[in-house]
């Protein structure tokens, strides 16, 4: 298709810019330097897109509730439910960013934002409830009794002067779920229980990608919570995705070089027409829609982007692509010396011949001898300690697992383990590397020399036994 | 092809003595470059630099970083074995001891954060930050929030700063069960023959051409390549044994032209050494002792050679009986242990549908009155259960000649299995002319 | 430890302090057990000084029998400090990998003598290489966190470096600890600790001190010596991390690892996977083989005339069993010395006769009656007075003034029995070790015992040894014969008669070129030059040469026969004169120790069969008469324990608790002597049950019986057969 056709007529018009503005590299440069600021702080820094994509409902409900707390001095608890990536943060911070434009809310509003990665139990948690509110001052060196009395102090603290209003407090849990293995969930309690009681505004907004998380809650936590959720299930179409793709990509109008920018967009809008950069979007899209898989996607592609290719190609989508699913697995195995896989083929037929059993190194190599008996001119024969050298390696790289980890004391040849490889990684794994073993045995016939000969024969070999194993 | 590293932002210069220093990874530290982007630009949040051992992770990451001057901290999680530790170090090399101190005793990962967060707002960052972990894997047995929060770290501290991990394990073994941020996956690909021949040859010996070297680097390649390929490994193998290969030259024997002569002189040389050197048999300097004064290799032998191990008279008994035990199944012990065992019918007595020898399976456990029941009736003579005897049981497990099966608190009916191989235990009896074979089921 | 060991359990060490009250306890003991408080003090006097002499000899012997290893592993552990220094950038240094030096110590399994090794080579360690010498015990750092290890090394080296006092008033260096007590335990600590103390010893490095005998470079930056005292009892994932830290370390810091290893070599390959060994440049050092090292214990400390103390057959048998039975531990068998020493000098009032000569003789001279009456009524000493004529028997009777001149002659004579029974014993041996399939032993430690037992002449092994040696090929002869007068020309002080011994030498220089001469005969060559390599000194070289000649001229057998015999016969009346078994002599129990069975029970004790007698035959313990019955049965009077014991004897596998009720009802009214015929007989009241239950809990606790889920009101048996 047309790979060589299509960037041609950018980078043509590209030339003619050049021409006609005389901008030389340097300008090129600064330009290009530009576009990968914007790109790379909307793709690596998650900056927030004007509106979120594809998810205005829930925005609309969530600020809804937000704007009651913040305004009407409501109290609440929602949970936001999504997979991983979907824009949960980013749908919370878009909602938090319109309702602190407001000028009043701004100066009223209080927001403590947790996360459950970080306070990974309550005492944590309170200190740094303590210290967003800046109240340690306050706090002092005051012991409380329960964690109940704290909180509570805390909010009280938050009175103005008047005791008739509070400040609206924003509790933000990031990784909810993760609070709920806390030592019998006091703080969710807590904050839920506060929350219900109308005696400060609070609002608890949990975010979490787990579907059952009310499951995890006790049940005295779920009746105070108020069973408001919001599900980011992207019901997202494929044009929706190819436009959120495009968009993502293009430059904004006020970029300082508006030519550049123009034949950037102009590019972009090629690319997107492109099969195969389209076949790319639909696999991907089919594997997951959310927006951070397409940035780790597009960051790979840009980061191509340079003088001497000023503008997004099809080759490099492909590139990144490539890049970003490429199988781990296949690639380590890649690395292995023949010993190493020739000893995964001989645990692979254990693992066909006992159904998958666990196996020890003393039956591996007794397999792996046979394979030699069978082909005794191919793999000059290996001492014990070299082959469980070997052995040892695959075990390092977990390619093989111990059965009962942590387990040192039995003899490490009788170690029981089993292989975590399939073999949809493990066929093509030694084609590739039977092929790989051609070329080497092809250069090494090309620099003829004694003992390399030697060697080839070997190589030939051992592929041959490869081959026959493996088919066998 | 000659891919010379180029990024704005960066010193032309500098980049040029890298791509200098970084033989056959350019593909990988210019696709890393690029993805760094200039030192002002956001970089993604958390890398993951996946590839086999000695293909240059570290070292391409470091020379990057150091070279170009980028802040950054770089440790090796088997040194930072605790949390703190890690957090302690990380801010130390970020934003000097006085950062450092700032952590409580036992530092949280919030506290971490907070003092990130602090110090950064007093120096906010003109440059990308990169914390460069080695070893990851081990970050999966510290507490578990941690591998998370450092992935999304760059969110959680609101800085520019990227965590790169490095790890000879896929991505896969890493990824929590309720998922989390997914890095960026760079794969450093093995070194071909070719690149490990080229790189090899790279520090020849000064006192000999470069060619000669390189021939030599063929030669051990064409030994050890197929069991190994790892640089360090055989960078030190050569070191090792190119004086051996260089001695006729020396003696004036042979010519650097007449490579074959020199092949052939050093090929079983090497091939000695896979089985000594290459395994830590016979430490590097006593290989290279035996190399200068001409002995045989046979006339040092590895560690493995001095296997004996002196035993009183009982606890050799004591381990030939859990020998038997372990590698006898129980219902066999009537008929090796009773003087009248009834009429036990060999060919009923060899089960054969047992699939696999016992020497195969490796021992079973057994428990403590099926060792003694044994011991008994192997010893000759008639012996005292006195403290002594059990107190040897103890202490050929502390010698880990036996294993304690379960946990040591366990006192009724302790189970045991032996640890010794067969070799071992035929040393043994023969020492107290035991004919041990006539006891094994396997060798019936 | 000893709790690791193959003696393990056979032992209680008691802390030192407490040792020391119990010494003076034991003096106190020594006075009060005499019924007249005469001696008691000289014995344990005695029996101190020979103890300390014994401790210290044995500790020389330790220090001399490891030197060589030692001074080995001092070498090496030199040449890797200096080749740390000189880090040439010569080619191969910079291609090789930096691996970490390591000492693999094998002890052999013989763990508590260790300690001692240990504790000399980290002293030796101390004054000859480097300060920093830390060693560490796998029980310290086994807890879970790999950090305890490091945690552990860096403590015990900064602690050492700021107790250390030539440093203290230097302010620099005060604050070095200091600093270091923030930063928690990392190697990267260490490194800087290590920088800032060398830079230290590089400015004090004129001054005057005890590092400047050292040559300049170890002066310079010692190396840390890491010591894994056991290396098997390790974790071996603490291991393999802090292997692998110390690698990445190994440029800055010159860290040295010795692996105290009790099994073999081979553990090392066990514990640490290739990935870690890889890190490791381990060399070998084996130490001697305890048994070699129990051979010479026992020949310093036992075959020998200088200490007036002896062992009898039997006990010294005792010992040697526990060695090479249970543990080969030659620090046990030299506690299990002491304890007999102590027992004798406990046991044995007369014992305060078993001392120096002199101080011998003068106690004999203050012997008090009783001690006299005791002397007499010794078995030995009866024989004595048996043998003598009828009015000297009468003097030795009645007057105590000849009894002490006698026992002072009988003392000096037992003296002399000594001195001449070691010595003919070596030379024997010497004889007779050599001789194909040892009839009388390969050591000569079983020569010894089995002379202890009785006339050893009159054994077969004797002859048949004999025979062999007339058997011998003339140059073997000679040899072994040569071996003989060697051994014997040693022992100046015994008291053989001279003019035997040279008619022996004569007797043997004739036999020498006689055994070459009918060699040359059959080969029909002169080997000379080899007679001449094989004598030594000029004496018999011209006696040879003589010799030589005359039989030259004289072709015949005969003579060369009749020296052997000759000789042979010679030694024959030597050792038929001199081995005689100590028991014949008089007095012998003034410094034989005799009674094995204390000293088995007390080294070797069995647990079980004493519980198990305890229950059979309570009488054997509480010496109750009416506890006595014949065997099998056990009285109705018995301890509850006793009858339940040997009722659950007759039952099976699984006790039904009411029949065990019952018939322990019937048995314990028995003994309340009711009328077998009155039907409340046997019946079963709430005091026998409750006496039942606390038996069979009892039983339980002892692990005869147990409870079991399979049958209801049933307990299983635990133990088999009658024991």
């Amino acid at each position: 298709m047309d790979f060589v056709s299509q960037p041609l007529p950018v980078s043509v018009n590209y030339m003619m810019s050049k021409h006609k503005s005389g901008a030389n590299c340097s300008a090129a440069g600064e330009c290009v330097s530009e576009v990968q600021r914007i790109l790379r702080e909307r793709f690596c820094h998650q900056r927030l897109p004007d509106k979120p994509m594809g998810l205005e409902s829930q925005y609309k409900h969530l600020l809804e509730l937000l704007r009651r707390t913040a305004v009407h001095g409501e109290s609440n608890s929602v949970l936001i439910v999504g997979p991983r990536g979907a824009g949960k943060t980013m749908l919370l911070s878009c909602a938090l960013r319109e309702l602190l434009d407001l000028q009043e809310v701004k100066k009223n509003v209080l927001l403590v934002q947790l996360s459950g990665l970080l306070q990974t139990d309550d005492r944590i948690a309170l200190r740094e409830i303590t210290r967003q509110l800046h109240l340690e001052n306050v706090v002092g060196d005051r012991v409380f009794g329960s964690f109940a009395e704290n909180l509570v102090f805390l909010l009280e603290a938050l009175k103005k002067g008047d005791k008739s209003s509070s400040r609206p407090v924003f509790f933000i849990l990031e990784e909810f779920d993760l609070f709920a293995h806390h030592k019998n969930q006091t703080l969710l309690y807590n904050l839920l229980d506060v929350s219900q009681s109308a005696q400060t505004p609070v609002t608890v907004v949990g975010l979490t990608c787990r579907l059952d998380v009310l499951e995890l809650l006790e049940k005295r936590v779920k009746s105070r919570f108020s069973h408001r959720q919001i599900h980011l299930l992207s019901s997202l179409s494929f044009c929706q995705y190819r436009d959120a793709f495009r968009s993502k990509l293009s430059l904004p109008d006020d970029f300082p070089d508006s030519k550049f920018s123009q034949d950037w967009n102009v590019s972009i809008l090629k690319l997107c027409e492109d099969k195969s950069v389209d076949e790319i979007l639909r696999k991907h899209f089919n594997s997951s829609t959310d927006f951070r898989s397409l940035h780790l996607l597009l960051l790979l592609a840009v980061s191509r982007v340079s003088v001497s290719n000023p503008t997004l190609r099809a080759a490099d989508i492909l590139e990144a692509s490539r890049m970003s699913n490429a199988d781990t697995k296949a690639n380590i195995l890649h690395g292995l010396s023949i010993l190493e896989l020739c000893l995964i083929i001989a645990m692979k037929h254990l693992n066909d011949t006992y159904e998958g059993e666990p196996f020890n190194f003393q039956m591996v190599h007794n397999e792996f001898k046979k394979f030699i008996q069978r082909k005794s001119h191919s793999i000059h024969n290996f001492e014990q300690p070299v082959v469980l050298k070997a052995f040892e390696h695959l075990l390092q790289l977990e390619l093989i697992r111990p059965v009962d980890a942590g387990v040192c004391k039995v003899q490490r040849e009788y170690q029981l383990m089993c292989l975590m490889l399939d073999q949809t990684q493990f066929r093509p794994q030694w084609r590739a590397r039977s092929g790989q073993l051609m070329q080497e045995k092809s250069d090494e016939m090309w620099q003829g020399d004694e003992n390399t000969k030697g060697m080839t024969l070997q190589n030939s070999a051992t592929l041959s036994t490869l081959a026959c194993l493996s088919l066998a | 092809m000659p891919a010379v590293l180029q990024c704005p932002g960066y010193p032309e210069a500098k980049l040029r003595c890298l791509a200098e220093s970084l033989q056959c990874r350019e593909v990988q530290a210019s696709t890393l470059l690029a993805l760094m982007g200039e030192p002002q630009q956001y970089s993604y949040p958390s890398v993951f630099i996946y590839g086999h051992r000695a293909t240059g992770k570290s070292h391409v990451v470091l020379a990057l970083l150091t070279e170009l001057e980028l802040p950054h901290a770089a440790m090796s999680c088997v040194e930072c074995f605790s949390r703190g530790l890690l957090f302690e170090q990380v801010l130390m090399a970020l934003f000097g001891p006085e950062a450092a101190a700032l952590l409580p005793r036992c530092a949280s990962f919030s506290d971490f954060v907070r003092v990130y967060r602090q110090m950064c707002a007093q120096e906010p960052a003109d440059q990308t930050r990169y914390i460069v972990l080695e070893r990851a894997e081990l970050l999966r047995n510290m507490e578990a929030n941690l591998l998370p929060g450092l992935l999304r770290l760059q969110e959680l501290v609101d800085d520019n700063v990227t965590v790169i991990l490095l790890s000879e394990i896929v991505w896969d073994k890493f990824r929590p069960s309720t998922g989390c941020f997914e890095p960026l996956l760079l794969h450093f690909p093995d070194y071909t023959k070719a690149e490990l021949q080229q790189i090899l040859s790279r520090h020849s010996h000064p006192s000999y051409t470069p060619e000669l070297y390189s021939s030599y680097i063929n030669i051990l390649l064409g030994v050890f390549y197929s069991v190994c390929r790892d640089l360090r490994e055989l960078r030190h193998l050569a070191a090792l044994n190119f004086t051996k290969f260089c001695e006729p030259l020396e003696k004036g024997e042979a010519q650097e032209s007449d490579t074959h002569k020199l092949w052939r002189r050093v090929e079983p040389h090497l091939k000695r050494a896979m089985q000594t050197v290459y395994l830590r048999e016979v430490s590097s300097v006593q290989w290279e002792q035996q190399q200068m004064d001409e002995k045989e290799a046979t006339a040092l032998r590895g560690l493995s050679a001095h296997a004996h191990v002196e035993l009183p008279y009982y606890s050799k008994f004591l381990l030939i009986a859990a020998y038997l035990a372990s590698y006898n199944p129980a219902r066999t012990d009537r008929r090796f242990f009773l003087k009248h065992h009834g009429k036990i019918k060999k060919t009923n007595f060899l089960k054969k549908h047992e699939k696999t020898s016992n020497h195969l399976l490796g021992p079973k456990p057994f428990p403590l009155d099926r060792l003694l029941a044994i011991f008994y009736s192997v010893v000759d003579s008639r012996v005292a259960p006195t403290a002594s005897i059990f107190s040897q049981i103890s202490s050929l497990v502390t010698l880990q000649l036996l294993t304690h099966i379960g946990h040591d608190d366990q006192l009724d009916t302790p189970k045991y299995k032996c640890a010794v191989s067969l070799d071992f235990i035929f040393a043994i009896s023969r020492t107290v002319n035991f004919d041990i074979v006539r006891y094994l089921y396997d060798f019936l | 430890m000893t709790t690791s060991s193959v003696s393990k359990g056979c032992f209680v060490f008691k802390p030192d302090l407490k040792k020391r009250k119990r010494t003076v306890d034991i003096e106190e003991y020594f006075v009060d057990a005499d019924d007249d408080c005469s001696y008691g003090r000289e014995r344990f006097s005695i029996c101190r000084s020979l103890w300390e002499k014994i401790k210290t000899d044995t500790e020389i012997l330790q220090d001399e029998l490891n030197k060589k290893i030692l001074d080995s592993l001092l070498e090496f552990i030199k040449k890797c400090t200096s080749s740390f220094q000189c880090r040439s950038d010569e080619w191969s240094c910079l291609m090789r990998a930096s691996e970490i030096p390591t000492a693999a110590l094998v002890l052999g399994v013989n763990v508590p003598d260790h300690d001692m090794t240990f504790q000399s080579l980290s002293d030796l360690l101390q004054e000859s290489v480097t300060p920093f010498a830390v060693s560490v015990q796998a029980k310290e750092c086994s807890g879970m966190p790999k950090s305890n290890l490091m945690q552990k090394l860096l403590e015990r080296l900064m602690g050492v470096r700021v107790t250390e006092e030539e440093y203290e008033e230097d302010p620099s260096l005060s604050g070095v600890p200091l600093q270091q007590k923030r930063v928690s335990c990392s190697i990267g600590a260490l490194c800087q600790w290590y920088k800032a103390v060398t830079n230290v010893r590089k400015h004090i490095k004129f001054s005057p001190g005890k590092y400047c005998s050292l040559e300049n470079d170890v002066l310079q930056c010692p190396p840390i010596v890491v010591i894994f005292k056991d290396f098997e009892a390790f974790n071996p994932h603490v291991l393999q991390d802090f292997i692998f830290i110390c690698s990445r370390y190994i440029q800055e810091l010159p860290l040295l690892l010795v692996f105290g290893i009790a099994t073999s070599p081979c553990t090392i390959q066990h514990m640490l996977p290739h990935s870690v060994s890889s890190l490791l440049c381990i060399e070998l050092f084996q130490s001697l083989s305890c048994t070699q090292h129990l051979a010479t214990v026992i020949d310093k400390l036992i075959l020998t005339a200088e200490f007036p103390f002896k062992l009898s057959g039997k006990v010294l048998q005792v010992l040697v069993n526990i060695f090479l039975y249970h543990d080969f531990s030659v620090r046990n068998f030299v506690k299990g010395l002491q304890l007999a020493l102590l027992e004798h000098f406990h046991s044995q009032p007369l014992s305060v006769l078993c001392c120096k000569k002199k101080h011998a003789l003068l106690n004999a001279q203050k012997l008090s009656h009783q001690h006299l009456e005791m002397l007499r009524q010794l078995p030995s000493f009866m024989r004595y007075v048996e043998a003598q004529e009828p009015q000297e028997q009468v003097q030795l009777l009645t007057s105590d003034k000849y009894v002490k001149e006698v026992c002072q002659k009988l003392l000096k004579d037992i003296r002399k029995y000594h001195k001449n029974y070691y010595c003919i014993l070596r030379c024997l041996s010497s004889l007779t070790s050599s001789l194909p399939k040892y009839p009388l032993g390969k050591h000569i430690r079983e020569l010894h015992m089995s002379c202890l037992e009785r006339n050893i002449w009159e054994t077969n092994e004797y002859e048949s040894a004999i025979q062999l040696l007339r058997l011998l090929a003339k140059d073997e002869l000679v040899a072994t014969l040569k071996k003989f007068v060697f051994v014997l020309s040693q022992y100046l002080y015994s008291t053989i008669p001279f003019n035997a011994r040279i008619w022996f030498w004569n007797k043997y220089t004739m036999l020498c070129p006689l055994g070459m001469h009918v060699e040359d005969v059959s080969e029909g060559i002169t080997p000379l030059g080899k007679d001449l390599q094989k004598k030594t000194d000029l004496f018999h070289l011209q006696k040879t040469l003589l010799e030589m000649k005359g039989s030259r001229r004289t072709k015949k057998m005969t003579p060369f026969e009749m020296l052997k015999n000759e000789a042979l016969d010679f030694i024959d009346c030597f050792v038929r004169s001199h081995l005689s078994p100590p028991e014949l002599q008089p007095l012998h129990e003034v410094c034989y120790y005799s009674s094995s069975g204390f000293l088995r029970q007390h080294l070797n004790a069995t647990p079980r069969t004493s519980i198990q007698t305890a229950l059979s035959q309570p009488f054997y313990y509480l010496q109750n008469e009416n506890l006595k019955t014949d065997a099998g049965t056990v009285s109705s009077s018995a301890p509850d324990i006793c009858i339940v014991y040997k009722l659950h004897l007759e039952c099976g596998r699984l006790i039904n608790l009411y029949d065990w009720l019952e018939a322990y009802a019937t048995v314990v009214s028995g003994a309340e002597g009711k009328d077998p015929d009155s039907e409340e007989y046997g019946k079963v009241d709430e005091l026998k049950h409750a006496r039942f239950i606390k038996a069979v809990s009892e039983l339980e606790f002892l692990g005869f019986v147990k409870s079991t889920k399979q049958k209801t009101d049933h307990v299983a048996r635990l133990t088999w057969g009658g024991c």
